[in-house]
């Protein structure tokens, strides 16, 4: 009997298709990954069980600093333009388009409103590390900024949901002032923000 | 692939001249997918992993916007909580009607499972008992200004931990506990 002649068969696989998938799915998480915003001051976040994700879109976010400096951030670029509008109307700041448009792409930011123009007029690596003070809260019944804040944003963009990123050790008594101001616009409803645990036996 | 023939093109085939070589046009991709993949490795890795979590509070309405008067809750289906500032509970149970005669018990507990778990689930037994459901329960909760938003939000966990549904997140204005921040000494406002 003849042997049979296996048939030498090269090692070498076609790769493009494999290079073509794999780019594709790369593209795809590239474009869906949301990368952490720049944070004002470092926050570390309490724990719980909850379980509900925060959601992605339609966003006000305030944000409470250990020592009770607050930020405020919107995720929506059209509303934050929106936002400014009323609040250079409410507030008299007489904004060039360069610093609305440095406005636009602000995450977030804290201080009083008034000196808003002066921080968009500098130049992006100097806003960059530019230390905030802080939303200007409001204890003497003057100027209730947040609360302006909360109503314009709200009127602009009627979903927007209520997110407090708070530290672990921020004392209550700042907490407490920021939903004084939510309560005062007759915001009974919010969410804080949390890293999942597991329930401790 | 990427060549071009510049001579006079190989018209003329019996010529001695260095004719140019065929390349293959297959490119090696194996180090390109690995690259790929690493990189989706690292974006799945990235973006799923960091999703944080919200919980949410519902505070009761400020009493100008109340509309209904709603009847007050006996005290005796309550529990109260004073959140303190070295991570303590202080915890009472308030009479329903306060004489001269009153004893009030109050303790302090920590967040463990040991400490609030389990005074929350010595209350819930004792409502059900008295009021045959154990739902009746009402936590109040009320931090003091020097507590930590930690403290708030392991409160409110242990709530949905024991499954009680109704709670409140109130303000300390009541006698008894300008009493208990006092005893411990600790500002209430």
């Amino acid at each position: 009997m003849p042997k049979v002649k296996v048939p030498r068969k090269s090692t070498a696989i076609d790769m493009t298709a494999m290079c073509d998938v794999a780019f594709l799915l790369l593209t795809f998480f590239i474009l869906t990954t949301k990368f952490r915003p720049s944070e004002l001051a470092p926050i570390d976040i309490p724990n719980s069980t909850a379980q509900i994700p925060i959601p992605d879109k339609d966003i006000m976010m305030f944000q409470i600093a250990p020592d009770g400096k607050l930020f405020f951030g919107l995720d929506d670029q059209p509303t934050r333009l929106k936002l400014l509008d009323r609040l250079s109307s409410q507030y008299q700041l007489a904004l060039s388009d360069k610093q609305k448009d440095a406005f636009r792409t602000l995450e977030s930011w804290g201080m009083d409103i008034r000196q808003l123009p002066a921080f968009l007029e500098m130049d992006p690596n100097e806003r960059a590390h530019f230390q905030h003070p802080g939303l200007k809260i409001d204890t003497t019944g003057g100027e209730a900024q947040i609360e302006d804040l909360i109503l314009f944003s709200r009127q602009e963009n009627n979903n927007l949901r209520i997110a407090i990123k708070g530290d672990k050790s921020t004392q209550y008594k700042s907490f407490d002032k920021l939903i004084q101001a939510l309560q005062n616009r007759k915001v009974n409803k919010f969410n804080i923000i949390t890293s999942a645990r597991l329930a401790k036996e | 692939m990427a060549e071009m023939n510049t001579s006079e093109s190989g018209a003329k085939k019996g010529h001695k001249k260095a004719r140019s070589k065929k390349m293959s046009t297959r490119v090696d991709l194996t180090a390109m997918v690995d690259l790929g993949f690493l990189l989706i490795t690292f974006f799945m890795l990235a973006t799923t992993f960091n999703k944080p979590k919200t919980m949410e509070v519902n505070k009761p309405a400020k009493d100008d916007d109340k509309k209904v008067e709603e009847p007050p809750i006996k005290m005796s289906k309550t529990l109260t909580l004073m959140l303190g500032n070295n991570d303590k509970v202080y915890w009472y149970v308030s009479p329903d009607e306060i004489d001269a005669n009153t004893q009030l018990t109050m303790d302090s507990v920590d967040y463990s499972s040991t400490g609030l778990r389990k005074v929350v689930t010595t209350r819930q037994n004792e409502v059900q008992a008295q009021w045959g459901k154990k739902d009746d329960l009402f936590v109040m909760i009320k931090p003091l200004p020097t507590s930590k938003l930690k403290n708030t939000v392991d409160v409110l966990d242990e709530m949905t931990i024991n499954g009680v549904t109704r709670y409140a997140i109130l303000e300390p204005t009541d006698p008894i506990d300008s009493l208990v921040a006092l005893r411990i000494g600790q500002p209430r406002k």
